[in-house]
This record gives C-alpha cells, structure tokens and sequence, in this order.
C-alpha cells in the first residue's frame, strides 16, 4: 500500500483499498501504510478495517497507530461486514443491513427497498462467483456510510472476483472489454449459460435513481461505468481485482 | 390454501433460498394445489428482494400456472418489488 497522507475517505475507498489489499496479499514485501491523520484512523477503527486486513492475511501488520485513536463511536453512520459465504451474508441482510438502514433513519418502506436493493448486489457476488474466486479470498465486502448533512447513503458491496467481464463472456464471448460487459449486465442481462433470468441491476438502477435520485456505480476489472439521472458514463482506470459496486441513496425525511 | 411467506423468513432473498422455498411449498400444498389457489400471505415479511420473487413466483406458476397464484398482505416495500417485476397484486 501506498503512503496515505489523506484527511478523508470514503466508504468506495475502503472497498477498493480492501480488494487491493487481497490482490497484494502474495506480494513479499507488502506493507500496510496506514494514513497519519488521528480522525481517518479512528474512522477506520470504527469500521474494522485492520480486523479486516487480518483476517484477509495481513496478520503482521502494524497496528500500533489505532492504539493513538479512540474508535469513532457513531454506529448510525457506518458499517463494515464481510460476509464469507451467501449464507453469511442472507444472515447479515436480516440482522444488520436491514437494522443499518433502520439506525441511518430510513422509513420502513425505504429501509425495505434499500435492503432488497443491498441482497441484490450481494446475491450478484455469490450467484457469479462461486466455484470461481481468483484468489484464496472469498466473499462480500459491504460498507455503509450515511451522511445525514446531504441526507444520502453510500453502500458499496466489493468482492474480489472474476468480475462483470470474467463471468458474463462465458454466456456471452462477443463481449471484449470490461466496459462492454459492466453496460452489458446494467442493461439488465446478468443471467449465467442457459439462464433467462437476469433483471437485478436494472432494478438496482431503477430504485436508486427513480426512488432515491441517487446513483449507482460499477468498477469492475479496469472498467468504471457511473449511473445516474443524467444517463450512464463509462471511464477505463487502473484494473481492480473483481468489482466494486456502489449505490446512493438520498432520503427526504428528517433522520430521528 | 394460504401460505405464511414470514415462516420462511421476513427478508426473502436470492434464487437459492427461492428455489429451496419452492420446493417445500410444493411439499405444503401437496395436490392441493391443482383445485385450490395458492394464497402467498405476505403478513410481516419485511424485505422482498427482486429475484427472489421472480424465481419463486415463476417456478410455482409454471407448476401451477398464474391463475392459480395469488398474493396478499404485502407491506409498501414488499409491494416495491413486485411493482419493479410488472407484477399485479
């Protein structure tokens, strides 16, 4: 990792910096890095963060830097899990996404169609790549951020797979870029060899922007393809093992 | 004949867990469902997701065909979902 000298980050960075992480992890002579600036780290001690890079193997890292920083304490504005396996993650969607959203501020029918709109792009993590993970790393990473001053939710699920272009050219080899792919599955096709099904990112893009004039976002492989009401933007950047895909979200209502 | 969606769970998610659902719901209504309608009670289910409905409704209308199927007791956010899949309650 490199020198951080940042004084802000946000929950698409923390994915990022976790598939990151899993892509260096065989590297001899990795090095977390972590950033000098006491509120970033204790925002990253309140996400669990380093516990994450543990447990993806970094067990030897440095972390005497958090023991200089009080861990945020402000559980209504964001949440990290990584959930293994689908059945991990089915158990998180009842017990924390669906309470993250409760505790963010949502009304009961936006907490119900945001956590619908969180197991779709978490049931996309498993449904694609199993069987298939490139490295020994398996799994959903699922940040929330809310940020109750422009009353608008971050969620990011990253997974460090085969990505949008890895799993979808096998139903469909024409496809050559990660681009091509990322907008190929946004159009609404996501179904594996011989399935018809395959609606949920259109809906995921509905509801973000029709319901909550928000935006989704998909980095996958070196393609980045944004969503929004202004229509869709496809970028190439520097390649990321498997995707990232983020929802915003905007609400109306007062949080209590 | 009714069946109590919330005793699978109140957050129904993935075509996994649909496809399992389905199963035992055909294993619940047994013959039952070839003269009877299949009432899907949708009382305290909280969360919906998208293809978990469409897998599950699919799979019971192919078996038993759309007429048969109906749907009740779906909260606002249930109802979402059903709205985005085109389907009528």
């Amino acid at each position: 990792m490199g020198k951080c000298q940042c004084d802000w980050i946000d929950p698409w960075s923390i994915g990022l910096v976790a598939l990151k992480a899993i892509e260096f992890k065989v590297a001899e002579k990795r090095k977390v890095i972590w950033p000098s600036n006491l509120k970033v780290l204790a925002y990253l001690k309140r996400m669990h963060l380093p516990n994450i890079l543990q447990e993806i193997g970094y067990q030897n890292q440095p972390t005497s830097p958090f023991l200089s920083a009080n861990e945020d304490e402000s559980p209504n504005l964001q949440e990290l899990f990584h959930s293994l396996f689908r059945d991990n993650f089915q158990a998180r969607l009842s017990s924390k996404i669906k309470v993250m959203f409760q505790t963010f501020g949502l009304n009961e029918e936006d907490q119900s169609v945001a956590t619908a709109l969180v197991g779709e792009l978490g049931n996309n993590v498993f449904d694609h790549n199993e069987g298939a993970w490139p490295t020994d790393v398996r799994g959903a990473i699922v940040v929330g951020q809310h940020n109750p001053l422009h009353r608008q939710i971050e969620i990011v699920v990253a997974d460090p797979g085969i990505g949008f272009l890895g799993s979808m050219q096998v139903a469909k080899p024409g496809l050559k870029s990660d681009i091509e792919a990322i907008e190929y599955g946004l159009s609404g096709v996501t179904g594996r060899v011989g399935e018809s099904r395959g609606n949920g990112l259109r809906i995921v893009q509905g509801w973000a922007i029709d319901r909550f004039q928000g935006a989704v976002r998909i980095h996958s492989g070196e393609g980045l393809v944004v969503v929004d009401a202004d229509g869709r933007r496809p970028r190439r950047v520097p390649r990321v093992t498997g995707t990232l895909a983020s929802v915003m979200v905007k609400y109306q209502q007062e949080t209590p | 004949m009714k069946v109590l969606m919330s005793k699978f769970n109140n957050v129904l998610n993935g075509r996994p867990s649909a496809r399992e659902d389905f199963l035992r719901i055909k294993q619940i209504v047994n013959g039952v469902g070839k003269t009877e309608i299949i009432e899907l009670d949708f009382e305290g289910v909280e969360v919906l997701s998208p293809s978990y409905a469409d897998e599950l409704l699919t799979s019971l209308k192919n078996v038993y065909g759309s007429e048969k199927i109906s749907i009740h007791n779906t909260s606002s956010g249930v109802s979402e979902t059903f709205k985005a899949l085109d389907i009528k309650l």
